[in-house]
C-alpha cells in the first residue's frame, strides 16, 4: 500500500496536468465553459488581454506559497487615471480553493463582455464609463488539487498549521487507500462509532440518536490512516488558511482555518490592499461558501456609533433585497432558500467595515440544484394537476409529518445525483485497513468537489446564468451627473448660482453603512474660483448622499466675479464617478 | 676718596643697606605671594579618573551615555551599535523591519550567548514609543540594554538573569514619528501617529493641512486672540503659564484658537489633516474594531509595516513568555483587557496583579490598573494582542507622572506646576506670548509651553525614571518560568521493568503556559519524553495525585507525554513504565520554559 503523503505525489502527476491542459487547448475553438487549472487560466487570461490591450489588462497582485500568481483582470476603456475614477465593480472568485465554478463564471463573463464590447452598443458605452476588476482565483494552490491525483478537496492554502495542537505540523493527512485517484470517505463498522446507516438509503449515514434507542455502529471518517497514532484520522493534514475566513469582520480568532490573525496571508493582504487602493469599487461579488442572495439577509437599525454593526443597516436592506430577487430569477429559483454566513469573509468585511454593497454567492449547491429541478417539475405538474383531488394531497401531507425527517435533504440530494450525475457518489467498497485489522472498512461516498461544484455537463448552463446576473449588476452602480446649472445675475458682477447634481445610476452615492463607517467619502463639488469671490458658499462643498434613480441635490452660491466669463467646476464622488461642468456668467438677468 | 667717604658714614650706610634690602625683600616677597594667590588652580585631570560609583548603574562604563538626555533614531541606533561592539558575547543587533519611511526598527537581543541556546531561553520582549511623541520609552529600553550589559558578571542577579533568559529590546517601534517629534516643530501631544499619509478630512488629499510653525521658533505652541467675547484670560499670578476661564459674569479677554497653523488647503478649517492620522496602538489583531468604532484602527489589523514587523517577530519567537511596552504619561502600570468583557483568565489576572504589586513598590506614585476598568476602552491595543492573541503576560507602563514634581501622592494643581516651572526650572519650558499677523485671524498671539513640558521628565528626574521602570521589567522577566528536573525516581518492578517518576519543577511565578495559552492552544504543549537505546516505554502519564499515586495514562505514544502547563511555583510529575536496561534520557521541551535533558542509568 502506498502511504506517500499527497504533497509528494504532486510532482509525478505534473506531466498529466500539462497533457490535459494541452488537450483542452487544442479542442477549444468554440470553448465551452469549463474548469481551469492554473496554467490554462493564465493562458486564457493572457489571450483575452491580447485581443484588445486597450480594453483588457492582466496583472498579478500576489504570489501563493507554491509560487503561483494571483491574477487581476481590469476591463475598461481609457487611461488608467480615468479608469480609477469611474464607478466600478469587483468580481472575486476562487477565494475558497474548492470554488472552481466561480472562476469559470468570472472568466466566461470576461469573454462575454469583450465580445459584446464590439457588438452591443450598450456594453460598449458601459465599458467606456465603468471599470471592471476581476480576480478569478485568489487561492490557486488549493484549486490545483482538483487537477492532480489523488483529487482532494480543500478550501485552504498550504500554510503549515498544527490543527490538533500536539506540537507537530501537518503530520496526519489523508491517503488514497483504494487508489482510485480520489480522497473520499471511510466508514468503519465499529461499536465505538457514532453513526448508523440511514434505514431508507443505506448509502448514507445518520448520527445515532440514543433518545430513539439507536446504538452507534459505524465510524465515519475521511479516507486515510492514522499516521501519528493518536487515534484521530487525518486530523492534521496539509494546510492551511481559508482566505475567506481571514478578514476582520466577525473574524474567528483561533479557528483552525482562520489564520494566525486577520489578513495574515500574502493573498488576503494583497486583496485588502487592492480594494483600499481602488476606492471606486462600489459593488463586490464574491463567489464562495457564504451566500447573501438566496434570501434577503437580516437587518437592524443603526445602533450607537461606538457599537459595531452586526446586521445589515435597515436603510441598505432594499438594495440587498432587489439584488437577491434579480439573482434568484437569473439562476432559475422561484423561492427563497436559506442563506449561509461564515465568519471572517471578505464579503462581510467589504460591507460592514468598508461600506460597499457586497454580494456573496455560492454559485452552485446540491440544495439549489434540487430546488431548481423541483420547481421545473412542479411547473409541469401544475399544468396537469389543475383538476386534481385535494384529499389525496392532504393524506400525503399527514403521512410525511410522521416520517423521520433526518437526512431528508441528503436523500433528496443523493436522488438528484443518481438522476443527474451518478458518478458523483462513489459506491462503498470494502478494503483492508491497517488501523482496523479484521474490521469491515468501506471506502466511498461523495467524490471530492461533487458537493461544491456542478457536474461537468452542467457547468456551462450554471455559468451562463451567473454571467447574466453579473451583466445586470454592473448596470446598478451609482453614477453622478449634472442635471442643470442656473445662473442669475444679481447686478454688478454678482451672481446667484444653483448647480443641480443628480445620480442617474441605481445605487445611492453611498450606502448608509458607507456613511457609518466613514469609508465612503462625501461627494465634493469643487469650484475653480478663489476664495475671495464667494459671498456665500465655499470653494469646496461637500454634498449629502444622492439617492439613485434620478435623485438630486442642489448647491447654491452667491458669487462676486465681475471679470469672469465662466467658472469651471468638478464634482467628485468616490463611487459614482466624476464629472466636470462650466458655469457661464452672463450679465443679462 | 671713596674709602674716606665710606669709612666716615659706615654706620649710616649699613643702616641704609639693611633698610633697602629689607624693603626689597618685603616688597618682592609680598608681590610673589600675591601672584601665587591669583594663579592657583586644580589640575584639569579627567574627573572620570577620580570618580566613585554611586549604587545603581555600573562603575565601569564601556559605553558612555548621558542618561539625562533624549536621543533621536540615529542616536538610539548609535547607542545600540556601541553596546553591541563593546559586548559582542552578550548582544545581537538586527532590524526586525522597516517603518513607512524606511527607517529600520532595531532590536538588540541581550543574553549571555555563551550559556545555553539563546533561542530556547524564556524571552522577554520590551518595546517603546509606539506613539511617536511618547519618546522616553525609547530611553528606558536602551537604558535596560546598557544596564544589563554593564552589570553582567558584576551583579549575581543580572548574571543569572542573562544566563537563563533572553531580552528582545526594541527602543522604538515608531522611528519615523520619533524623529519627527525631535526634529520638526511639534507639541508634546502631536506626532502620536505613524507617518503614513492619511486623508483625515476625507477630501481626497492626504496630510495637506498640518500644523505650521508660524513664528519659526521650532515649536508648535498655541494661538490666542484678544477678544472681548472670548471666555479666557491669563492667570493673574502666572500669566505666561496659564490661561484660565473668566468668571461667568466677567467680561472676556481672549479666545483660544488651538495649535499654531493656517488653513493650508483653503477648506475653511485649520490643521484638520495633519501628518499621519491614526493610532498604531489600535492596529493589533486581538479585539480589533474598525475606525468607526475605534479611532485610529486603520483598515485592518497589522496594516502598518511597524506593527506587522513586531507581530511577525513575536510569532517567529515562541519562547517569548513576557512582554512590556512603554507609553507616557500618567504613572500607570497597565494590564489588559482593553475592553469590558475582554478575555482574561482568573489565574493570569492573579499573576499579573502579583507582579504589578511589586511594580507599585518599585515605582513610587505609579498605580497598577486594568485598562478598560480604570482608563478607557481600547480596541486592538498592543498588549491585548500579546496577551489575548499570544497568551503572553504583558504590561504597558505609562511613564512619568506630575506627582513626581513635588513627590506627592496627589497630582499638583496647575498653579503648583506653574510654580515648579518658575522656581525649579527657572522658567525653562515656557515660550512667552508674542504677537503674530495671521492670514485668517489677523493680529493674534502665539506662545505657551515647550513640547518637553508635561509628558516627559526634566533632565534631573529622567535617570530615575529609566532605572526604576527597568527594575520593574527585570522583576517581571525574573518571574518567567524557570524549569528544573527536580528528581528522577526509579523503582524496579521486576527484572528489566521499571517505574520512573520524573518531577519537573517551575521555580517562578509564571506558568509555562498561561490560562489564555491553554484555552486557545496557542503554544504547543510541554512535552516530557523518555528515550533509551535499550528501553521501550510501555505506559506513561501525568501523575495527578502523588500520594494516592493517581496517574492519567496517555492513550498512545507513551514515550511522549504532553503537559498542558507547569504551573507557577509548582511541579509536575510524569510516570513512565519502561522495560529494558541501560541509560535513558529525559527531555522536557517547553516552548516558554526551555529545553532540559537529563541522563540516568537504570539500576
Amino acid at each position: 500500500m502506498s502511504l506517500t503523503i499527497i504533497q509528494l505525489k504532486m510532482k509525478p502527476y505534473w506531466f498529466l496536468l500539462v497533457t490535459i491542459t494541452l488537450l483542452t487547448m487544442q479542442t477549444g475553438i468554440a470553448r465551452p465553459a469549463t474548469y481551469y487549472d492554473y496554467k490554462s487560466l493564465r493562458k486564457h487570461l493572457v489571450s483575452l488581454a491580447k485581443q484588445d490591450p486597450n480594453l483588457v489588462r492582466v496583472d498579478s497582485i500576489a504570489q501563493s506559497i507554491d509560487k503561483r500568481k494571483v491574477w487581476v483582470v481590469e476591463v475598461g476603456k481609457g487611461a488608467e487615471d480615468n479608469r480609477k475614477k469611474r464607478p466600478s465593480i469587483l468580481v472575486l472568485a476562487g477565494i475558497e480553493g474548492n470554488d472552481l465554478t466561480g472562476s469559470s463564471i468570472a472568466v466566461s463573463w470576461l469573454e462575454q463582455l469583450i465580445k459584446q464590447f464590439r457588438t452591443d452598443h450598450k456594453i460598449t458605452e458601459l465599458l467606456e464609463t465603468t471599470t471592471i476588476y476581476v480576480i478569478p482565483r485568489l487561492n490557486p494552490d488549493a484549486a490545483e488539487h482538483f487537477f492532480i491525483e489523488p483529487k482532494f478537496e480543500t478550501s485552504a492554502n498550504n500554510k503549515p498549521v498544527d490543527a490538533d495542537h500536539d506540537g507537530l505540523m501537518d503530520e496526519d493527512g489523508p491517503e488514497d487507500l483504494n487508489e482510485d485517484g480520489l480522497i473520499t470517505w471511510m466508514r468503519v463498522e465499529d461499536k465505538e462509532g457514532d453513526y448508523i446507516l440511514d434505514p431508507v438509503d443505506k448509502r448514507l449515514l445518520l448520527k445515532a440518536d440514543n433518545l430513539k434507542g439507536e446504538v452507534g455502529a459505524w465510524r465515519y471518517l475521511s479516507e486515510g490512516i492514522d499516521n501519528d497514532h493518536d487515534e484521530e484520522w487525518n486530523e492534521d493534514g496539509l494546510g492551511g488558511v481559508n482566505f475567506n475566513r481571514n478578514f476582520p469582520y466577525n473574524y474567528e480568532f483561533f479557528a483552525s482555518d482562520a489564520g494566525v490573525h486577520q489578513v495574515s496571508e500574502a493573498q488576503t493582504r494583497a486583496l485588502a490592499e487592492f480594494v483600499i487602493e481602488h476606492p471606486n469599487i462600489g459593488i463586490i461579488i464574491t463567489y464562495g461558501a457564504a451566500d447573501n442572495l438566496l434570501k434577503t439577509p437580516e437587518s437592524a437599525p443603526d445602533p450607537d456609533r461606538r457599537k459595531p454593526m452586526i446586521s445589515i443597516d435597515e436603510k441598505d436592506l432594499g438594495y440587498y433585497k432587489v439584488m437577491g430577487e434579480i439573482y434568484r430569477e437569473a439562476i432559475g429559483l422561484n423561492k427563497e432558500l436559506e442563506n449561509t454566513s461564515c465568519p471572517g469573509t471578505f464579503s462581510d468585511w467589504m460591507y460592514f467595515h468598508r461600506g460597499r454593497l457586497s454580494l456573496a454567492s455560492r454559485p452552485w449547491s446540491p440544495s439549489v440544484a434540487v430546488e431548481i429541478s423541483k420547481s421545473a417539475e412542479e411547473e409541469e405538474k401544475d399544468e396537469q394537476e389543475k383538476t386534481g383531488d385535494n384529499d389525496e394531497k392532504k393524506k400525503n401531507a399527514d403521512y410525511k409529518k410522521d416520517k423521520d425527517k433526518r437526512n431528508e435533504n441528503e436523500r433528496k440530494e443523493l436522488k438528484w445525483f443518481d438522476e443527474h450525475a451518478p458518478r458523483a457518489f462513489i459506491k462503498w467498497q470494502s478494503i483492508e485497513h491497517p488501523d482496523f485489522p479484521g474490521r469491515n472498512v468501506e471506502i466511498g461516498g461523495y467524490a471530492p468537489y461533487s458537493l461544491t461544484n456542478p457536474p461537468a455537463n452542467m457547468v456551462e448552463e450554471v455559468v451562463g446564468r451567473h454571467t447574466d446576473f453579473l451583466t445586470t449588476v454592473i448596470q446598478r452602480l451609482p453614477r453622478i451627473g449634472i442635471r442643470r446649472v442656473e445662473t442669475k445675475h444679481l447686478g454688478q458682477g454678482t451672481y446667484d448660482i444653483e448647480i443641480h447634481v443628480e445620480n442617474t445610476g441605481f445605487l445611492p452615492t453611498s450606502l448608509a453603512q458607507g456613511q457609518t463607517t466613514r469609508e465612503v467619502y462625501p461627494t465634493r463639488l469643487v469650484m475653480d474660483l478663489d476664495d475671495e469671490h464667494f459671498l456665500s458658499g465655499t470653494r469646496i462643498t461637500t454634498l449629502p448622499v444622492i439617492p439613485g434613480s434620478g435623485g438630486m441635490v442642489e448647491a447654491r452660491y452667491i458669487i462676486y466675479a465681475p471679470n469672469r466669463k465662466k467658472i469651471d467646476f468638478e464634482i467628485i464622488s468616490m463611487l459614482a464617478g466624476q464629472v466636470e461642468g462650466t458655469i457661464n456668467l452672463e450679465k443679462s438677468r | 676718596m671713596w674709602k674716606v667717604f665710606i669709612m666716615k658714614h659706615r654706620s649710616k650706610i649699613r643702616t641704609y643697606i639693611v633698610f633697602f634690602v629689607s624693603l626689597y625683600l618685603v616688597v618682592t616677597l609680598n608681590v610673589k605671594a600675591d601672584a601665587q594667590k591669583v594663579n592657583r588652580k586644580p589640575k584639569a585631570s579627567n574627573p572620570a579618573d577620580h570618580s566613585f560609583p554611586a549604587l545603581g548603574a555600573s562603575d565601569e562604563r564601556k559605553v558612555e551615555v548621558a542618561w539625562n538626555r533624549f536621543y533621536d533614531h540615529a542616536g538610539m541606533g548609535g547607542i545600540l551599535a556601541r553596546l553591541h561592539k563593546a559586548f559582542p558575547e552578550l548582544t545581537r543587533l538586527y532590524s526586525i523591519g522597516k517603518s513607512v519611511q524606511g527607517r529600520d526598527i532595531w532590536c538588540i537581543e541581550v543574553t549571555s550567548h555563551n550559556v545555553g541556546d539563546s533561542d530556547r531561553k524564556p524571552g522577554m520582549y520590551i518595546d517603546g514609543n509606539i506613539h511617536g511623541n511618547e519618546v522616553q520609552g525609547g530611553e528606558v529600553v536602551a537604558y535596560t540594554a546598557w544596564y544589563l550589559c554593564h552589570q553582567y558578571g558584576r551583579l549575581e542577579k543580572v548574571t543569572a538573569l542573562l544566563d537563563r533568559c533572553v531580552f528582545y529590546l526594541v527602543p522604538t517601534i515608531n522611528p519615523d514619528a520619533r524623529d519627527f517629534w525631535f526634529h520638526a516643530a511639534y507639541s508634546s501631544r502631536s506626532s502620536r501617529t505613524g507617518l503614513e499619509p492619511t486623508d483625515d478630512d476625507r477630501d481626497g488629499l492626504m496630510d495637506e493641512d498640518d500644523y505650521d510653525d508660524l513664528d519659526g521658533d521650532g515649536v508648535i505652541t498655541q494661538m490666542r486672540i484678544k477678544d472681548l467675547f472670548g471666555r479666557y484670560k491669563p492667570h493673574p499670578n502666572y500669566p505666561d503659564y496659564l490661561m484660565v476661564r473668566v468668571n461667568p459674569d466677567e467680561r472676556g479677554q481672549y479666545s483660544l484658537l488651538g495649535g499654531e497653523g493656517i488653513d493650508n488647503d483653503g477648506d475653511g478649517r485649520i490643521n484638520e489633516d495633519r501628518r499621519g492620522g491614526y493610532d498604531m496602538n489600535r492596529n493589533w489583531a486581538f479585539d480589533w474594531q474598525p475606525n468607526y468604532v475605534q479611532y485610529g484602527a486603520k483598515e485592518y489589523p497589522f496594516s502598518q509595516p511597524e506593527t506587522r514587523a513586531v507581530a511577525d517577530f513575536v510569532l517567529s519567537r515562541p519562547n517569548i513568555a513576557a512582554a512590556h511596552s512603554y507609553h507616557n504619561s500618567g504613572g500607570l502600570i497597565l494590564r489588559g483587557p482593553g475592553r469590558e468583557g475582554g478575555e482574561m483568565s482568573e489565574q493570569d489576572e492573579r499573576a499579573l496583579r502579583l507582579i504589578s504589586e511589586r511594580g507599585e513598590k518599585i515605582l513610587p506614585y505609579y498605580r497598577s490598573i486594568a485598562i478598560w476598568d480604570d482608563l478607557y476602552t481600547v480596541w486592538g491595543g498592543e498588549l491585548d494582542w500579546f496577551y489575548g492573541g499570544r497568551g503572553i503576560l504583558t504590561f504597558s507602563n505609562e511613564l512619568w507622572t506630575s506627582k513626581n514634581l513635588y513627590k506627592t501622592p496627589d497630582a499638583p494643581s496647575d498653579e503648583q506646576q506653574a510654580e515648579f516651572v518658575e522656581y525649579v526650572l527657572m522658567g525653562d519650558g515656557l515660550i512667552p506670548w508674542r504677537e503674530y499677523d495671521h492670514p485668517t485671524y489677523g493680529k493674534i498671539e502665539i506662545g505657551g509651553r515647550r513640547k518637553e513640558w508635561g509628558r516627559i521628565p526634566p533632565s534631573f528626574l529622567l535617570e530615575e525614571e529609566l532605572h526604576r521602570n527597568m527594575a520593574f521589567t527585570l522583576y517581571h522577566a525574573d518571574m518567567m518560568p524557570l524549569l528544573k528536573i527536580h528528581e528522577i525516581a526509579v523503582e524496579k518492578l521486576e527484572e528489566n521493568l521499571y517505574k520512573i517518576w520524573v518531577t519537573i519543577e517551575n521555580q517562578r511565578l509564571i506558568p509555562t503556559r498561561t490560562g489564555q495559552d491553554i484555552t486557545h492552544h496557542i503554544s504547543p504543549p510541554d512535552i516530557v519524553s523518555l528515550k533509551g537505546n535499550d528501553i521501550k516505554v510501555l505506559s506513561a502519564g501525568r501523575v495527578t495525585d502523588k500520594y494516592f499515586k493517581r496517574v492519567q495514562p496517555v492513550k498512545r505514544r507513551p514515550e511522549r507525554v504532553e503537559l498542558n502547563s507547569i504551573g507557577g511555583m509548582d511541579s509536575a510529575i510524569v510516570q513512565f513504565v519502561a522495560e529494558g536496561k541501560g541509560s535513558f534520557t529525559i527531555t522536557v521541551d517547553s516552548a516558554k520554559g526551555g529545553v532540559l535533558t537529563k541522563n540516568q542509568l537504570l539500576p
